[in-house]
């Protein structure tokens, strides 16, 4: 929706010289960014360069092992475990490229979870997570467990249940990488709404047609650094 | 083969948890397995082995030399299925006024014998020489070891008898007398029976020994044989100690094997479940079925392996001194009760079977993996009410981390079942064993309920003999009765006696005064009351063969009495009877009581009581009395040492199921942890996993807790418990019980809760 990084927007994301050390191998190689609120940023770059580590560490799944991380004006360094998890609770929304639904739960129920975790009664979680399911296009399906589900059903489902706390910020790792194009298409259209209403998305993928497609500013990942910034015009 | 070996070498490095856990179930239940095997073994064989070695008398029997004459005795040894036999010996039992070498005063038989050796009861001589001249004897010493040497040359003074030097010391396994002197010695003393010693070629049950007898006996003169004593009586003296602590061995014992099996089942299901994709790995590399089992067998092979040697090892150390009391004060003659090879043979060959045969059924499945279907196996779909359970879960009021932990079990229904069974085991453990420790505890607590001291009071003159005045022994009963406090006074003489039927001679306490405490210790029948009664333990009853209302003859200075056993008490001496001062009126009528129980009015200051004894009469030594009582101790703690290891073990299966179960929900884990749930969600919702489980798994172990307890108090040989002290079970108790089997669930859960809360959500999520 916007076409400038308007610097009159509130900063979301703050990264300043992130490194991550896995042994020997430098996963991010001192990395430094801003993401201001309602940005759809894409993160690109070949397998291995350090992209899903760069999501963790805005989500606060992972420590950076030199560098701060601020989210939402939190300092994610200074939060311990249980800090981390209400951080995420409140503010992160995150979907991954294999849905990481529970097989055991149905739609709804996998949905309602994200809610009911911080206390919400189940009658309450359930009502929200079929608006979001209906608001989605999916509240058929509400009762039919992933195993059932077609692959663009789960990612939906995913999404809803990502949406569920009403995060500040959507974090999406490859959200359309095991999705035939055609489900992968509807989930993109699903993010590009999204962000039109405001939402705030990171989206690390491999696919340039997706970035250009859903972004407003694309970051280039080569070999744990940020290789290259910029602004990309809506083509939709 | 090196292939399977690579392959397994891994799997095991990549499941160091589940191994070592194998490892230590196994190690676990070998130590079980072999002390009740080594007590099994050492019940019977050392006292076989010493006894083939003597040659041992099968049957001891005692003639009148005045019916049958020493030529038609020495022909009963010719007669059909005799295999050897021994004698005729002169025979006799002297009367010992007082207290000698380490026996009380009393009956001593006293056989007449050239030689220790012969066809037939080999004596070993453990110190000095054999008695060859008249005024020599060699006292047979009963239990291990020998007394030394500081001992010989001892003079003997028996009543109306010359005197005796103590030549030697020997042992002999068929106890066919108390002390040997010579032939020529025995002439003098008037021998009043003739002894024959039998081997028979059948004699492995007492109706064999009785044909062999009477085969042997039959062209003797009617009533010539007075009393025959069988070497199965003496077996089983040797083993009613040990025998007492099988029943609870064994039971332990086959707790601990059904534990070590459910536990390896469930490991080596679950690593197959949890390696399908391995599996399907292994068998796209070319890995023929067989070998994919063969990579399962080893990886648990391996750790049960080094379990089961350790297990041997451990259990071999604790045999020892267990062995120590299972034979504590048994007399063992030259029989060495040690550890026997065999149980770790058996243990060491046995239990790694036992865990191949264990680890092969769910192997079984790997074998008809497909590799296609191995390699996609995941989300396969669920069942109906498990899944409905679950649904009805996610509505409940419950905290989502419990109702979450709580729907797990259903995914893995079998798993969550052997589970079960492992906590289930756990509770029978521990209720088996709660309700051993309340009886032991009431038991050790008879008689002394109301808590009042009691004290042990000795007349000084004991030790020298019947030296005391005729009558001391009255006054001092009411001296004792007199001092302040006294509120019960039991006078009690201890003597041995020798009993109608059999060579050894039995110690006989004859009571007077305040007995209603010593009532209070009969199960069946009554305390004796007038003369011509008695008591006596079960010990006793079995090992003498006879039971309530049975009649045998007691015999103390030459003169005898008939006794009726009208009362079974809870315990006693397998060599001690109870009987009341009337009867040994009747036998000796000058006899004197040498020790005092008195029980003072609750509240009674005992120290105060105890100075007055000392101040009024010093030739009296007073003592409070203790009661540790060896066999609750004993039954108490190992009872106590088996909760706790089957109790780790049921928890180790508990461990390893949730261990199982967090590996397998990684991904689960981590898309959780990413919605938001805290480190302390998930260990609610891990330890919830178990809590179902554990719930049933208490209530269900708890009826066979029970009925094995009423096994192990029914079957303890030397006690026999009133119904009132099996009867342990109260609500309190049973809902404690639950408890534990909640405990035993979360106790094993936590770990690997914590380490699922730990988590690194990146890796997990990276390695998928
Ligand atoms: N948990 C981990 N342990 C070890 N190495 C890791 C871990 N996570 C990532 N790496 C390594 O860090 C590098 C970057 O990984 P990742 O961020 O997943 O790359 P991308 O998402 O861009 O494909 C890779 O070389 C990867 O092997
Ligand atoms: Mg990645």
């Amino acid at each position: 929706m916007t076409t400038d990084s308007d610097s009159s927007r509130q900063v979301v994301v703050r990264l300043e010289g992130v490194h991550k050390d896995y042994g020997d191998a430098k996963a991010l190689d001192g990395v430094s960014l801003e993401i201001r609120a309602g940005e759809a940023v894409a993160v690109m770059g070949p397998s291995g360069c350090g992209k899903s580590t760069l999501l963790n560490m805005v989500a606060g799944l992972d420590r950076p092992t030199s560098g701060t991380v601020r989210v939402h004006g939190e300092d994610l360094g200074r939060l311990n475990e249980t800090g981390l998890a209400l951080f995420r609770r409140r503010h992160v929304g995150m979907i991954f490229q294999f849905f990481n639904l529970i097989d055991d739960l149905p739609a709804l129920d996998n949905v309602a979870l994200a809610a009911q975790l911080t206390g919400t009664s189940a009658r309450q979680a359930r009502r929200r997570a079929l608006e979001l399911l209906d608001e989605l296009g999916i509240a058929g399906r509400k009762d039919t467990y992933p195993a059932a589900l077609s692959g663009g059903e789960r990612q939906r489902v995913a999404v809803a249940r990502a949406l569920m706390n009403r995060p500040a910020l959507l974090l999406a790792d490859e959200p359309t990488g095991a999705l035939d194009s055609r489900s992968g298409e509807q989930v993109m259209d699903l993010l590009i709404d999204l962000n039109q209403i405001g939402q705030t998305l990171l989206i690390v993928t491999h696919d340039p047609h997706l970035a250009t497609r859903c972004a407003s500013r694309l970051i280039e990942v080569a070999d744990g650094r940020v290789a290259r910034e910029s602004t990309l015009e809506p083509t939709a | 083969m090196s292939a399977v070996w690579r392959a397994s070498r891994a799997a095991v490095k990549r499941r160091r948890l589940q191994t070592f856990v194998i490892g230590l179930v196994v190690l676990c239940s070998t130590t079980t397995v072999l002390l009740a095997l080594g007590l099994l073994a050492a019940a019977s064989a050392p006292f076989d082995r010493a006894f083939d070695e003597q040659r041992g008398a099968h049957t001891v029997a005692a003639f009148d030399p005045a019916k049958a004459s020493p030529e038609q005795l020495v022909r009963t040894a010719r007669r059909p299925g005799v295999e050897a036999a021994a004698g005729p010996f002169g025979q006799t039992v002297l009367e010992m006024p007082d207290d000698w070498l380490w026996m009380s005063a009393g009956s001593l038989g006293v056989v007449g014998r050239a030689d220790p050796n012969g066809p037939v009861d080999r004596i070993r001589l453990l110190e000095g020489r054999w008695a060859t001249a008249p005024g020599e004897i060699v006292v047979n010493w009963p239990v291990d070891g020998t007394p030394g040497p500081g001992r010989l040359g001892t003079r003997l003074e028996p009543r109306g008898a010359p005197p005796l030097t103590v030549v030697g010391f020997a042992t002999s396994m068929s106890k066919s007398a108390g002390a040997w002197v010579s032939p020529e010695q025995m002439a003098r003393m008037h021998p009043t029976t003739a002894q024959m010693l039998y081997r028979f070629t059948n004699a492995a049950t007492e109706r064999e020994l009785r044909t062999g007898l009477t085969t042997a006996t039959a062209g003797l003169p009617a009533g010539s044989l007075g009393t025959a004593q069988s070497y199965l009586t003496l077996k089983r003296a040797f083993s009613a100690q040990a025998d007492a602590y099988l029943p609870f061995m064994t039971l332990f014992g086959v707790l601990g094997l059904l534990v070590s099996v459910l536990i390896v089942g469930n490991v080596v299901s679950g690593a197959v479940v949890s390696g399908h994709r391995h599996i399907g790995v292994l068998k796209s590399l070319g890995f023929t079925p067989n070998q994919v089992v063969a990579v399962y067998l080893t990886m648990v092979s391996v750790p049960a392996l080094i379990g089961c040697v350790l297990g041997v090892v451990s259990g071999n150390a604790v045999a020892g001194p267990l062995l120590r009391v299972a034979f504590s004060g048994v007399e063992t003659g030259s029989a060495s009760v040690g550890v026997s090879r065999w149980p770790s043979v058996v243990c060491l060959l046995g239990m790694p079977a036992l865990v191949a045969v264990a680890a092969l059924i769910p192997a079984a499945r790997a074998h008809r993996l497909s590799a296609a279907r191995a390699i996609a196996a995941g989300s396969a779909p669920r069942t109906g009410r498990g899944l409905r359970v679950q649904r009805r879960l996610g509505g409940s009021r419950l905290p989502r981390a419990v109702s979450l932990g709580m729907g797990q079990p259903l995914a893995r229904p079998a798993r969550s079942l052997l589970t079960m069974a492992a906590i289930v085991l756990g509770v029978t453990t521990v209720t088996l064993t709660t309700g051993l420790t309340s009886t032991m505890v009431a038991y050790g607590q008879a008689g002394k309920s109301d808590g009042a001291p009691r004290i042990d009071v000795q007349a000084g003159s004991s030790a020298r003999g019947r030296t005391a005045p005729a009558g001391s022994d009255r006054r001092t009963e009411r001296l004792l009765r007199s001092l302040p406090g006294a509120d019960q006074v039991t006078v009690r003489a201890l003597t041995k006696v020798s009993l109608g039927g059999h060579t050894q001679t039995v110690f006989a306490n004859f009571y007077r005064g305040d007995t209603r405490a010593l009532a209070s210790e009969i199960v069946e029948g009554r305390w004796p009351a007038g003369a011509g009664e008695a008591a006596a333990g079960p010990a006793f009853l079995h090992q003498h063969g006879v039971s309530v209302g049975d009649r045998v003859t007691v015999r103390l200075n030459g003169k005898e009495a008939p006794v009726t056993i009208v009362g079974k008490t809870m315990e006693g001496n397998a060599q001690a009877l109870e009987s009341t001062w009337q009867t040994l009126f009747r036998l000796d009528p000058t006899a004197q009581a040498a020790e005092y129980t008195v029980r003072l009015a609750p509240g009674a200051d005992a120290r105060k009581y105890i100075a007055a004894v000392k101040a009024a009469d010093p030739s009296l030594r007073a003592a409070l009395l203790r009661s540790d009582n060896a066999a609750t101790t004993t039954v108490v703690g190992f009872a106590s040492v088996f909760t706790v290891l089957l109790t780790v073990v049921a928890a180790l299966g508990v461990f390893n199921t949730v261990l199982l179960n967090v590996r397998e929900r990684r991904r689960d884990l981590g898309m959780l942890k990413s919605i938001g749930m805290t480190p302390r969600q998930v260990t609610v919702m891990t330890v919830s996993s178990v809590m179902v489980p554990g719930v049933i798994g208490g209530l269900l172990g708890i009826p066979p807790g029970i009925v094995a307890h009423r096994l192990v108090v029914d079957h303890v040989g030397v006690v026999a418990f009133p119904e009132s002290m099996k009867q342990v079970w109260h609500l309190p108790q049973l809902a404690a019980l639950v408890v534990a089997g909640v405990t035993i669930a979360v106790l094993g859960a936590l770990v690997p809760a914590r380490s699922a809360a730990r988590l690194t959500i990146a890796k997990v999520l990276h390695n998928e």
